[in-house]
């Protein structure tokens, strides 16, 4: 068995030789490069373009403005250059397209554009008086009012968080080839089966005359899930200028048109018993939306599904502001759920209960909002492993009672949570008359480890060495399978994959068996034992291996196999320590600690890697991460990595992963379940209690810069 | 970026010459100009490779230690002779940007490095330091990370470099293809002119820097404050030199990044100090001192407080004060 080892990953070479070939890499004969030009308001409208000067640029073949680009609609989004009203700074305004990159960005340089602006509203606090509360978007569970009146102590206060970009550190990409009125994009793609959709949609052709391709991706973090705007206008302009056409975004210009987390500011009351049970959890948010959207994306789910708590009420309000659409972010549930387990750590103190205490007292196996008991929940075995290697025992909980040298020590502590995706999804296997194995399906890697993973579960199903299974991904001529967001992926399609190899297996075993050349005549099928690339019986006194099982047939064997899997909600708990240095309000995170309950483990390296990359984020998000609007432009003023400060090396501790690692029995996905976007969500909060912890300051404003905590 | 010719020249004097074109600029580790011509900040027609000159050498002689405009980041940090006589200047570049900048970047253009403030720095906005008389969003804007020191009503950005910080603290002296300029002299706040940042001339080359070794610069440190562990510019930084006479100040420098429009020296926070015992009162004073003509925006009044901390830690840590 591989599946649960540390496998190397299969795609580590390519990626770290150069061999492997992302979305920007691609250079296609006669292509043509497009070049976005960005608005600088936020509100109002464009009254003129001059593009006589980009233009003159030699190499220039068309400049596109809101006149003459091509006419597009999109169901999903606003389609920019259609008119002339701006919704947000940084819309796009013009494209121009050159024979080569550097025209076509002399040229975007020189249009010219002349505007009507308006005033916009750029932050929440500027249009307190338009939140409101869009449809569906409240929850009321028994009886909240009756849950607070019967709390011995309640704890009501309002936490906030900035806007964030996702800041994959592949830009966006697309490049565009048609072929009469066929379609094929090369496109930095979390869902090329949704993309083909979209493109198909917009063009009006039948999908099957869209193929999308996405065999690498340099991360997307949710931001690379739907089709943007800028690639359909791309792929118009290759069809209207009977040419390919690439575009790749600058950094700065994924600051606007591919979406963000939203700024969030909630308020979380807590009512509970003296012993620390939930008799209430009230949890009211307000996340900006834009002119041209109202969906929301940060959601109160733990609040909803983590506790149990008898009267819950989730209430998710909204404002619109001038400012570009938000979107899913990875781990879209850990904007409310900083507030909700900042909250139950000022309880903690407010009843003197220990946080991990207080936590496993109002747990539950049974949804509270549904009263659905979860098919595994191994949350409480998390918090002692967690505990337990941490040495949360040894923590004395007052405030500022550990000091190292000139800096405070603190100790802090938060549940994990996260639900997962599971959509249909469907795989093909096929082992080549040399007993080698391919296989295809249409869902991504983007970044994560799905080809490792698929090549273990082939592998493992067949009895075949690693090396002897090829994977391929991310292309819609592959079986269609899920989108690659919402932790979805392992989920959704291992099942498929799984299936698919197993009943390859049935096949080849049968042809074993079935025929007298073969060692291993008249075994029956389910008897058969396959293990390194051979079949044997029983007692191993017989063999033939798939080679030559395979050879003597002299023609592959192949299945694809479908599968659905159920959505199902991944918890852990961290633990963090931190240092304060009270001179100058600096904080260092020393240690962390994780414990998850992710179902099945299929690889303890990828699973790690995703712990790892989910607090370091998490410690991005808690100490420096955020984008900064400046209030009157609503344009962002630090649009670059020199300036969106994210945690590098020296903010990151040694990382202690610890899973729990038993199979779910509903899962479909060898008893997996999503996992993804769980080890980041508590990390916030995590240090934000530590911080109080060990200096009795509590900052429910995030990021925790050092301004905040002078004193 | 718009298109522009490259030449490579073999000595200083073809360089100054090339130089001279109206549009021209010198290129060394093109660490920033290449950001700042990317993100439209700057626009050169002619750029001039610097790399070629024989400019990069580390040399002592006698008190003196010369260090060439081409040498890069990461030799000056670690250069036995800077280490050993001023280790203001390896710790300033030891905190400063990343390993890999600092093996690309030189000395003469870390000097000449332009400012971070975001709105210089985005094509789209309107600024005084890009475009003379255009306004100055900072000032009503997202200011937190901008000046409390030496602004005017037409800039406050932040010059960013942390080796200047260094070099002003142990009286470097910079050298040109045509003058000596003491270090002090050499950058100037913004006032009505926020696009003029130094007093080189156009075309003039930085060919290196001389600094005296004085035991006041054997005693030196730097202390770096920001949002992250490394890899970011300064929220607050602080270069002191100290020269003790027993319990007495005899002689100090005390040069301030993050907080002023220019590498800063406060000669009031030295006074405040020289000839009196390193205490907490003195040092307190020195810290009033400093930011006595301090002018707050917005968002960033804690620097006021916060450049007075970084004072205070380091002042205490390099004169062993509890
Ligand atoms: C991500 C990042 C982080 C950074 N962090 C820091 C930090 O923390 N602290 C810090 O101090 N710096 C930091 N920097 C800035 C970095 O130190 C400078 O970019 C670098 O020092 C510039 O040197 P260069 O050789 O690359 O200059 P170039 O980019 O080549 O040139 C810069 C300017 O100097 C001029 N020039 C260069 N050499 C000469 C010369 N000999 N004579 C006359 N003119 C000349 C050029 O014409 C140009 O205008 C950071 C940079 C980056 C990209
Ligand atoms: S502070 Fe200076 S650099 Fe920044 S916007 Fe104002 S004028 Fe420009």
């Amino acid at each position: 068995m591989t599946v649960g080892r540390p496998v190397e990953r299969v795609d580590g070479r390519a990626k770290v030789t150069g061999g492997a070939r992302y979305t920007a890499d691609r250079t296609l004969p006669g292509m043509l490069y497009s070049y976005l030009v960005m608005g600088t308001i936020a509100r109002g409208r464009v009254t003129a373009v001059d593009t006589a000067a980009a233009r003159a640029v030699p190499g220039v073949v068309e400049v596109f403005t809101h006149e003459n680009a091509p006419r597009l609609t999109s169901d999903q989004h606003f389609m920019p250059l259609q008119g002339t009203q701006i919704h947000y700074n940084g819309q796009i305004v013009a494209i121009t397209v050159a024979t080569t990159l550097e025209q076509a960005q002399e040229a975007a340089e020189l249009v010219r554009v002349t505007y009507a602006p308006e005033t916009p509203k750029a932050v929440i606090a500027d249009a307190l008086t338009e939140v409101y509360l869009p449809a569906n978007q409240e929850v009321i569970v028994g009886d909240p009012t009756a849950g607070l009146a019967a709390a011995e102590v309640t704890v009501t206060q309002n936490y906030s968080s900035p806007p964030h970009h996702h800041n994959p550190i592949e830009p966006h990409a697309t490049v565009a080839q048609w072929d009469g009125d066929r379609l094929t994009v090369h496109e930095t793609s979390q869902g090329v089966v949704n993309a083909q959709r979209t493109f198909a949609t917009t063009f009006g052709i039948p999908q099957t005359n869209v193929r999308v391709l996405a065999p690498y991706l340099g991360g997307g973090f949710g931001g690379k899930s739907p089709v943007w705007p800028h690639s359909l206008l791309n792929a118009a302009i290759a069809r209207q200028l009977g040419r390919p056409a690439k575009m790749v975004l600058a950094r700065s210009q994924m600051y606007s048109i591919v979406s963000h987390r939203a700024e969030f500011r909630q308020q979380v009351t807590l009512g509970a018993k003296r012993d620390g049970t939930l008799t209430a959890l009230v949890h009211h948010s307000t996340q900006q939306l834009s002119r041209t959207s109202e969906n929301m994306y940060s959601h109160s789910i733990s609040s909803r599904m983590l506790y149990a708590c008898p009267n819950i009420h989730t209430r998710q309000q909204g404002v619109r502001l001038d400012v570009p659409t938000s979107r899913f972010m990875r781990s879209p549930q850990m904007a409310s759920h900083f507030g909700l387990e900042t909250a139950l750590d000022e309880l903690s103190y407010q009843l003197g209960i220990d946080p991990v205490e207080l936590r496993r007292r109002n747990y539950t196996d049974v949804n509270p909002t549904t009263g659905e008991r979860f098919s595994s929940r191994f949350l409480l075995d998390c918090y002692k492993l967690g505990a337990d290697a941490f040495g949360w025992s040894r923590r004395n909980p007052k405030p500022g009672s550990t000091r190292d040298g000139h800096e405070f020590v603190g100790w802090g502590m938060a549940t994990e949570a996260h639900d997962h995706n599971a959509n249909p999804s469907s795989a093909m296997v096929r082992m080549a008359a040399d007993g080698t194995v391919l296989s295809q399906t249409a869902t991504q890697d983007i970044g994560t480890g799905t080809y490792t993973v698929f090549t273990q579960v082939v592998a493992d199903a067949l009895g075949v060495p690693l090396n002897q299974v090829k994977v391929e991904l991310a292309d819609t001529n592959f079986p269609p399978a899920a989108l690659s967001a919402g932790s979805g992926t392992i989920a959704s399609v291992t099942g498929a994959v799984n299936a698919a190899a197993l009943a390859v297996r049935t096949a080849v075993v049968q042809l074993a068996v079935s025929n007298p050349a073969s060692p291993l005549h008249g075994v029956s099928v389910e008897r058969i034992i396959t293990q390194h690339g051979y079949l044997f019986s029983p007692d191993r006194s017989r063999r033939e291996s798939y080679r030559a099982v395979m050879a003597r047939h002299g023609a592959p064997v192949q299945n694809t196999s479908s599968m659905t899997n159920a959505r199902g909600y991944s918890t852990g708990a961290v633990f963090v320590e931190v240092r304060v240095d009270p001179r100058y309000g600096r904080v260092r995170v020393t240690r962390g600690v994780g414990a998850y309950d992710a179902g099945r483990v299929m690889n303890h390296k990828t699973a790690r890697s995703q712990v790892i990359g989910g607090f370091t984020w998490g410690i991005g998000n808690a100490l420096m991460e955020h984008t900064v609007l400046d209030r009157r432009t609503a344009r962002v003023v630090n649009p670059n990595l020199s300036t969106y400060l994210l945690a590098v090396n020296a903010d990151v501790p040694e990382i202690d992963a610890i899973f729990v690692n038993k199979p779910d029995p509903v899962s479909t996905a060898l008893g997996a379940r999503g996992f993804g976007e769980t080890p980041i969500t508590g990390v916030p909060a995590a240090i934000g209690n530590a911080i109080f912890h060990a200096t009795g300051r509590r900052i429910r404003d995030l990021p925790f810069t050092q301004d905040k905590l002078l004193y | 970026m718009k298109n522009f010719t490259y030449a490579a020249p073999r000595n200083v004097a073809d360089a100054v010459r090339l130089a001279g074109q109206p549009d021209a600029r010198f290129i060394a580790g093109g660490t920033d100009l290449l950001n700042l011509m990317k993100d439209g900040a700057q626009s050169h027609g002619a750029i001039i490779d610097i790399n070629g000159l024989a400019l990069g050498d580390i040399v002592q002689r006698n008190d003196v230690i010369r260090i060439g405009a081409l040498a890069r980041m990461s030799d000056v940090a670690a250069h036995p002779a800077v280490r050993r006589s001023l280790p203001v200047v390896s710790e300033a570049l030891l905190n400063s940007a990343s390993p890999q900048v600092r093996n690309m970047a030189a000395v003469g253009g870390n000097v000449l490095q332009r400012t971070r403030c975001g709105y210089f720095r985005d094509s789209g906005t309107t600024c005084n330091k890009k475009a003379p008389g255009s306004g100055c969003p900072a000032l009503e804007g997202e200011n937190r990370g901008h000046a409390i020191l030496g602004g005017s009503d037409h800039c406050i950005a932040v010059h960013p470099s942390d080796l200047a910080v260094a070099l002003l603290a142990v009286d470097a002296v910079v050298l040109t293809d045509r003058r000596r300029i003491p270090f002090a002299d050499f950058h100037v706040v913004p006032g009505t002119t926020p696009d003029q940042e130094t007093v080189l001339g156009h075309g003039e080359l930085i060919t290196g820097f001389e600094i005296p070794v004085t035991p006041l610069a054997a005693r030196s440190r730097y202390l770096k404050l920001r949002d992250r562990a490394t890899f970011e510019f300064a929220v607050v930084a602080v270069a002191a030199a100290l020269n003790m006479r027993g319990d007495t100040v005899r002689d100090v420098r005390l040069t301030f990044g993050g907080v002023a429009t220019k590498p800063w020296r406060s000669p009031e926070a030295e006074e405040a100090l020289r000839g009196k015992p390193l205490t907490t009162t003195t040092i307190t004073e020195a810290g009033r001192a400093l930011v006595r003509g301090a002018v707050t925006r917005d968002h960033n009044a804690f620097k006021v407080d916060l450049v007075q901390r970084a004072l205070d830690g380091l002042l205490r840590d390099l004169g062993g004060v509890r």
